[in-house]
C-alpha cells in the first residue's frame, strides 16, 4: 500500500539524458587514453623486441612530440604554427564537406520521394542506387577535376574546389537516399489506410505522414551521409592536389616525415576533427528534427 | 521465373536508356573523351587491354581481400569478447561511433612510414581498419540483442553461458554479420584503391587509373573504373550468394 | 519423488523489487501454495497480482526475496538444473534457424541426448501435438497455433513431470484457443504430468484447471483458492450450469477482492 510519501521519485528526462551522455563520454576518454598507452607500449616493446614495423620516432613519434608540433611553425621561418595552418585547413575542407552534403541530402531525398511515388521508378533506380556503392567515385577523383576544369557555365568557371564539392555531394546523397526510401515506405497499411479515408493526396500523405515517420531511419543516414562528405572531400583533395584543404596539408606533411614527423600526425588529428564536427552537426540536426517525438527512457 | 523477371527488367531498362543517352549525348554534341569518353569508347578501351585489366584488378582484389579478412577476423573476436564482458563493449563502441565519422584513410601516409612502404601491407591494414568497424559494430549487436523471451528459455533448460552463445547468440547474429560484410566488402575494395594513391607500388587499379589521368589517356581510365566497378559488384555478390546459401530464413523472422 | 510429495510446494514467498526505496514494489507477499502431483492449477488474476513472478520464482528464473519453493522434493534451483519441468511462455520463442523438429530437440542436446534418441523423441511429441507432417518445415511457416504447439512439445522433449505456462495462448484467437485448450487437456490426460497455469482469463482457468488461484496486486498476493469439479471436458462442459457456476465463484472472487481494495482506497489505506 503506497501513500503520497512512498509513492515512486522519477528523475527528470533531461538529467538522465545527460548522465548517459556523460558516462559515453568518459569510455570515449578512456578508450583514447587506452590508444595512447598502447602506442607509447608498442614503441617500448620496439626498442626491445623486433617488431615487424618501424617504431622509432620517425615513423612513430612519442605522443608528448606530436603535440609538441602544435605549435611549430608550419615553415622555417614562417609566422603561422601548425596549428593555426591545420585549423585553417580543417575548417576549409569543414565547409566544402558541408556543402557537398546539402547538396547531396536534398537531391537524395528527392530521389527517394520519387521512388517512393512511383514503384517503377524504384524497381528501375534502386538496383543502380546499391549498386553505386561499388563505384569508387572517390577514385574518380582526377577524372572529375579534369572535367569540372573545362567546364564554364557562362561566366563562372568550374573550379577544383566544385569538383571536390561534387564528389562530396554524390559520396552523400546514395546512403541517404536509401535510407530516405525506407523511411517514406515505413508507415504502417493501418496509417496509410487512415489517410485514404481522408482522402487524402499523395502529397498530403506525403507532408503528414511520411516524412515524419521517416524520421527515425533519416538520422542513421544523415551520419552516414556526414562522413561520407567528409571522407570524399579529404581524399578528392588529395587526388585533386587543392590548396587551403586538409587533404593537401596530409600528403605535404607525411612527405616531410623525416624531418619533422610531427607535423602529419597534426594533420590527421585535424582531419579527425572535421569529421568529429561534421558528425556533431548531425547530431544537432537529429535533436532538432526528434524535438516532438518520445524520448527514450521516458514513461 | 516470371516473378523475377518483373524484378529484372526495370533496372536493365533504365541501364540500357542511360547507356543509350550517354553515347548519343557524347556523339551528338561531339564532346572530347578527355571531357566525358562515350560508353562505346570505354568498352573498346576495357577489351583492347583485359589483361591489363584483369593484372591491375586482381593486385587491387587481393590486397581489399587481405583487408576484409584481417578486418572481419578481428572484428568477429573482439565482438564475442564485447559480449561476453561488458568493459570491451563500452570502450570499443563510442570509439566505433566517433571513428565512424572520420576520414579514417588519412592513416595511409602514417601507416605507410611506419610499415615498408614498397610492400601492400599498408594498404591491407587500412582496408582491414575500415571493415573492422561495420563488422564490430553490426556483429555485437547481434550477439547481444536477442529476444529476452530466448535467454529465458535457455535458461529454464539450464543451459550455460557458452552454450547459449553457440545455439543462440551466434545464429541470431548471423544476419547482423551478412548486413555489415554486405558493407564492407565493397569497402574494401574501395578503400584498396584509394590507399594506392598514397604512393606505394604502382601496379594496382587505383595507381592505373591517377596515372592515365594524369596522361590524358582518359578512355583508359574510364576502362579502369570499370574494372573497379566490377571488382566491386563481384565482391557484393559473392557475399550475397553465401548469405543467401547459410542463411534461409532471413527477411523471414517470426513475429510471435 | 514419493507417492505423496507434492509437484509444487512453495512457502512463504516474497517477492520485492528495489526494497527499502521509494518506488518499492510488494509482487509477492508471503504466498504459499501446494500443488500436488498430476494437478491443474490456474493462477489468475489482474495485472500486477504476481501471477508471472510467481512462476518465475518456481520456474527459478528469479530470486524470492524470501521464503522458500520446493518443485517435485528438490530446491527450485536444483530442480532447473535437473530439468524436473518444462516452460512454455506466451510467444512460442521457436528458433528460425531451425526447423520444427530441432526446435523440440533443443531441450534433449542440452542434456546431451544423442542424435538418433532426441530424433526419435521429437517425432514421438510432434505425433502427440499432432504436428508430424511439419517436422521439417520452418517456424514462419507455421500459424500462431501451430508455433505454440511446437513450444508445447518442446517443454515436453525430457518428459518433466511439471509443466509450467505463461499464458501460452493469450496471443491466439478464441476459436483457436479453445481447440489448444482441449489439445492441452488431452495431452494432459495422455502423460499425466502436473501443470500450472497463469492465465488472464476466467472460463479458460475454469475450463482447465482442478484448482483455480485467484490472486490480486498491490501487494501481490493469494486471495482465494476456487476448487473446481466439472469431470471429463467435452463439447457441452462449456455451456453445463456447473462451468457457469465456476466461472461466477471464480468472477466473485476477484471482484470481490476489488470491492475490499475500493473500500480501502477510500479509507485511506491502499
Amino acid at each position: 500500500m503506497s501513500t503520497a510519501a512512498t509513492r515512486p521519485k522519477r528523475t527528470a528526462t533531461w538529467q538522465r539524458r545527460l548522465r548517459a551522455g556523460g558516462m559515453s563520454a568518459l569510455w570515449a576518454v578512456a578508450g583514447v587514453l587506452l590508444v595512447v598507452l598502447m602506442w607509447e607500449g608498442v614503441k617500448l616493446m620496439g626498442s626491445v623486441i623486433p617488431l615487424p614495423w618501424s617504431t622509432d620516432d620517425t615513423a612513430m613519434p612519442h605522443v608528448w612530440t606530436m603535440l609538441q608540433g602544435f605549435s611549430q611553425p608550419e615553415v622555417r621561418g614562417s609566422e603561422t604554427s601548425v596549428f593555426e595552418a591545420v585549423v585553417a585547413a580543417s575548417l576549409f575542407s569543414l565547409v566544402v564537406a558541408m556543402g557537398g552534403f546539402a547538396i547531396g541530402v536534398s537531391i537524395g531525398l528527392l530521389l527517394a520521394i520519387v521512388m517512393q511515388r512511383f514503384a517503377f521508378m524504384e524497381r528501375g533506380l534502386l538496383p543502380f542506387v546499391i549498386a553505386s556503392q561499388t563505384v569508387p567515385l572517390i577514385a574518380l577523383a582526377p577524372l572529375i577535376v579534369g572535367i569540372g576544369n573545362r567546364i564554364s557555365i557562362g561566366p563562372f568557371q568550374w573550379g577544383t574546389t566544385q569538383s571536390v564539392m561534387f564528389i562530396a555531394s554524390y559520396l552523400a546523397f546514395f546512403p541517404l537516399s536509401v535510407g530516405a526510401l525506407r523511411g517514406l515506405q515505413a508507415p504502417s497499411a493501418t496509417n496509410l489506410e487512415l489517410m485514404r479515408s481522408y482522402a487524402s493526396t499523395p502529397r498530403q500523405t506525403l507532408m503528414k505522414l511520411r516524412f515524419p515517420a521517416s524520421i527515425p531511419y533519416l538520422v542513421p543516414a544523415l551520419k552516414v551521409s556526414a562522413a561520407a562528405s567528409v571522407v570524399g572531400t579529404v581524399v578528392a583533395e588529395i587526388s585533386a592536389g587543392v590548396r587551403g584543404g586538409i587533404g593537401r596539408l596530409l600528403i605535404e606533411y607525411a612527405r616531410e616525415a623525416t624531418s619533422t614527423p610531427s607535423k602529419v600526425f597534426v594533420a590527421m588529428f585535424g582531419s579527425i576533427v572535421v569529421g568529429l564536427l561534421a558528425a556533431g552537426l548531425v547530431v544537432l540536426l537529429d535533436m532538432y528534427l526528434t524535438r516532438n517525438l518520445p524520448k527514450e527512457g521516458s514513461s | 521465373m516470371a516473378g523475377r523477371l518483373r524484378f529484372l527488367w526495370p533496372p536493365i531498362l533504365v541501364a540500357v536508356i542511360f547507356l543509350g543517352a550517354w553515347e548519343l549525348l557524347v556523339r551528338a554534341k561531339d564532346i572530347k573523351p578527355f571531357l566525358l569518353p562515350a560508353p562505346s569508347l570505354i568498352a573498346s578501351n576495357f577489351t583492347k587491354d583485359v589483361s591489363l585489366m584483369f593484372g591491375a584488378g586482381v593486385y587491387t582484389a587481393t590486397t581489399a581481400l587481405l583487408g576484409l579478412a584481417l578486418g572481419t577476423l578481428v572484428g568477429l573476436m573482439l565482438a564475442l569478447a564485447a559480449q561476453r564482458l561488458h568493459v570491451v563493449n563500452s570502450l570499443i563502441t563510442p570509439l566505433a561511433a566517433g571513428l565512424a565519422a572520420v576520414p579514417i584513410i588519412a592513416l595511409t601516409p602514417i601507416l605507410n612510414n611506419m610499415f615498408d612502404i614498397t610492400t601492400r601491407t599498408p594498404r591491407v591494414l587500412i582496408s582491414a581498419i575500415i571493415v573492422f568497424f561495420p563488422i564490430f559494430v553490426n556483429v555485437t549487436r547481434g550477439l547481444i540483442q536477442v529476444r529476452p523471451v530466448q535467454v529465458e528459455l535457455m535458461r529454464s533448460m539450464n543451459a550455460r553461458p557458452r552454450t547459449v552463445l553457440r545455439l543462440l547468440r551466434v545464429p541470431n547474429a548471423l544476419p547482423f554479420f551478412y548486413t555489415a560484410l554486405k558493407i564492407a566488402a565493397p569497402l574494401s575494395v574501395i578503400a584498396a584503391l584509394v590507399s594506392e594513391y598514397f604512393g606505394g607500388p604502382q601496379e594496382g587499379l587505383g595507381s592505373r587509373i591517377a596515372s592515365s589521368a594524369a596522361n590524358s589517356n582518359y578512355g583508359r581510365a574510364w576502362a579502369y573504373v570499370l574494372s573497379a566497378i566490377i571488382v566491386g559488384l563481384v565482391y557484393y555478390l559473392v557475399v550475397l550468394a553465401i548469405e543467401r546459401w547459410t542463411t534461409p530464413w532471413t527477411g523471414h523472422a517470426q513475429r510471435a | 519423488m514419493t507417492a505423496n510429495t507434492a509437484a509444487v510446494e512453495a512457502t512463504g514467498v516474497w517477492k520485492v523489487f528495489n526494497p527499502d526505496q521509494a518506488n518499492q514494489v510488494i509482487a509477492l507477499q508471503d504466498v504459499t501454495l501446494r500443488v500436488e502431483q498430476g494437478e491443474f492449477v490456474s493462477l489468475i488474476g489482474p495485472s500486477g497480482c504476481g501471477k508471472s513472478t510467481l512462476l518465475r520464482v518456481i520456474a527459478d528464473l528469479t530470486e524470492p526475496t524470501q521464503g522458500s519453493v520446493q518443485v517435485a522434493g528438490l530446491g527450485a534451483h536444483e530442480a532447473r538444473q535437473q530439468q524436473r519441468y518444462g516452460i512454455a511462455f506466451q510467444q512460442s520463442a521457436l528458433f528460425d534457424w531451425r526447423t520444427v523438429r530441432r526446435n523440440v530437440e533443443l531441450p534433449l542436446e542440452l542434456a546431451g541426448w544423442s542424435k538418433a534418441q532426441r530424433m526419435k523423441r521429437a517425432l514421438e511429441l510432434l505425433d502427440l501435438v499432432q504436428l508430424s507432417d511439419f517436422a521439417d518445415h520452418r517456424p514462419w511457416e507455421l500459424s500462431g497455433g501451430m508455433q505454440q504447439r511446437v513450444a508445447i512439445a518442446r517443454a515436453l522433449a525430457a518428459d518433466p513431470p511439471l509443466l509450467l505456462m505463461d499464458e501460452p495462448f493469450g496471443a491466439l484467437d478464441e476459436m483457436t484457443r479453445e481447440r489448444m485448450q482441449n489439445e492441452l487437456l488431452r495431452i494432459r490426460m495422455e502423460t499425466g504430468k502436473s501443470i500450472i497455469f497463469v492465465t488472464h482469463s476466467i472460463p479458460e482457468a475454469v475450463y482447465l484447471s482442478d484448482r483455480v488461484v485467484v490472486m490480486s496486486p498491490r501487494p501481490g498476493r493469494i486471495t482465494d483458492i476456487v476448487p473446481v469439479s466439472l469431470g471429463t471436458r467435452n463439447e457441452d462442459t462449456r455451456e453445463d450450469a456447473a462451468f457457469f457456476a465456476g466461472v461466477t465463484a471464480v468472477r466473485e472472487a476477484l471482484r470481490g477482492h476489488e470491492a475490499a481494495t475500493a473500500g480501502r482506497a477510500r479509507t485511506g489505506e491502499v
